[in-house]
């Protein structure tokens, strides 16, 4: 069994709630974490597991629908569009080298040497 | 006034206990075990309190309802009524189970269906006793006549020979089944309400472990609510099969095959006793929850 896709929303983020549950669907649709078809979270499912209002996340997906990621249909939910653009095999490459250039940057904030950075990976992976 | 008295008696008893709980088991410390899923004492005994005090008021109410009600049209809606206050207090438990707090919140991609959830031997039990009885009163409202007062659609009425009535009261006619239609709708539109309030309040948390709590909780939910339709559904369709195979069975003029449609309202009737004690341990021990699917992505 896979295992499901997280969305995590930082409220002390500076950048608005609607906008970073935006950023990550869209990554998992653009990584084929999510494959078209896939239907998303409910609106008010999401919006109550995530503490957040129906309106936040429904901005999300309206986002989402008018960069033509996700279809919604009335009845059916909101699905991951079959024409959703995904990643090529450089794209992910380079998104995958950016997300590790932010976490090396944070845990050197943090004051972490480099053996301490690779076992906090391995320790990730293993979980 | 002897059934007010019950009823305000249950609701206070059960109103005392809802409370309690919540003071008590609010901020309850650690994990308790439910279907071998270790849950948040808080929200496992919260959620049981508000069942339990459910379980107590529609005691009291089904009580109070039995003896209200003109010609038994009370103990016919007793069990309704039992199961809309059972619902309504599994509602109110699941509506007090609140998200993890904090700045960080996180959940999982993924689409949570109400058959995910439901026990699925009951729940089909459960759909075939609601048909039979749809169909059951459909046939005796159609079938029933006026009384000696001309209070329609309550006795049964047969025409022996040119001229020769027989008559045979209480029969389920549009006098029972109208109110009782409309309550056990009423109920099963709850149960389905309810449903969704289960499916749909917030997880406790993200990780493995917390779905697997989570999903337990969900499902003794479940299972407590279709109980509850089982009992709102089994009880009246026990009084209809014995009072209609009762008419059946009296009326001396009737055709052959009368006998063999009474004989088989009182197996259906042995059946809907049997749901009805499926059901009452269900709600008892709502814990021992069937297996299902994990939610869909």
């Amino acid at each position: 069994m896979t295992a499901r896709p997280l969305l995590t929303v930082d409220t002390g983020n500076p950048t608005p709630p609607y906008e970073q549950l935006r950023r990550q669907l869209a990554e998992l649709i653009q990584s084929a974490a999510l494959a078209p078809g896939d239907r998303l979270p409910p609106l008010r499912q999401l919006a109550a597991d995530l503490g957040l209002a129906v309106g936040t996340v429904a901005r999300a997906y309206r986002e989402l629908e008018s960069a033509g990621l996700v279809s919604s249909r009335r009845g059916g939910g909101t699905r991951v569009s079959a024409t959703a653009p995904s990643l090529s095999d450089s794209e992910r490459q380079q998104l995958l080298r950016s997300h590790a250039r932010t976490f090396v940057q944070q845990a050197t904030l943090l004051g972490a040497d480099e053996q301490q950075i690779l076992d906090t990976i391995a320790q990730a992976l293993a979980t | 006034m002897e059934g007010v008295l019950v009823l305000v008696t249950g609701a206070c008893l059960a109103t005392v206990v809802a409370v309690a709980a919540w003071l008590v088991h609010a901020r309850s410390p650690g994990t308790v075990t439910v279907r071998g899923a270790a849950v948040p004492a808080a929200a496992a005994r919260r959620t049981a309190s508000f069942r339990l005090a459910g379980v107590i008021a529609g005691l009291a109410a089904g009580a109070a309802a039995a003896g209200q009600g003109a010609l038994g049209r009370g103990p016919l809606l007793a069990g309704p009524v039992f199961g809309l206050c059972v619902l309504a207090g599994v509602a109110a438990g699941e509506i007090s189970v609140r998200p993890a707090a904090g700045p960080t919140r996180t959940a999982a991609v993924e689409v949570r269906r109400v058959r995910d959830y439901l026990p699925r031997g009951l729940a089909a039990a459960v759909t075939a006793a609601a048909a039979v009885l749809a169909a059951l009163i459909a046939v005796t409202t159609v079938t029933a006549g006026p009384d000696d007062l001309g209070r329609a659609g309550r006795v049964l009425l047969l025409s022996c020979q040119a001229g020769l009535q027989q008559t045979y009261g209480p029969w389920p006619g549009s006098f029972y089944s109208v109110p009782l239609a409309a309550v056990v709708a009423a109920g099963l539109i709850a149960g389905g309400g309810a449903l969704r309030v289960v499916i749909r309040r917030a997880r406790t948390g993200a990780d493995a472990a917390a779905v697997a709590a989570d999903d337990a909780l969900r499902r003794r939910a479940a299972r407590t609510i279709t109980g509850a339709c089982g009992i709102l559904v089994a009880l009246p369709l026990a009084g209809v099969c014995l009072v209609s195979a009762g008419a059946l069975l009296s009326i001396s003029c009737h055709p052959a095959w009368w006998t063999y449609a009474g004989w088989a309202l009182l197996a259906l009737l042995i059946s809907a006793v049997a749901l009805m004690g499926w059901c009452a341990a269900v709600l008892l021990a709502p814990a021992r929850a069937a297996t299902a699917a994990p939610p869909a992505r």
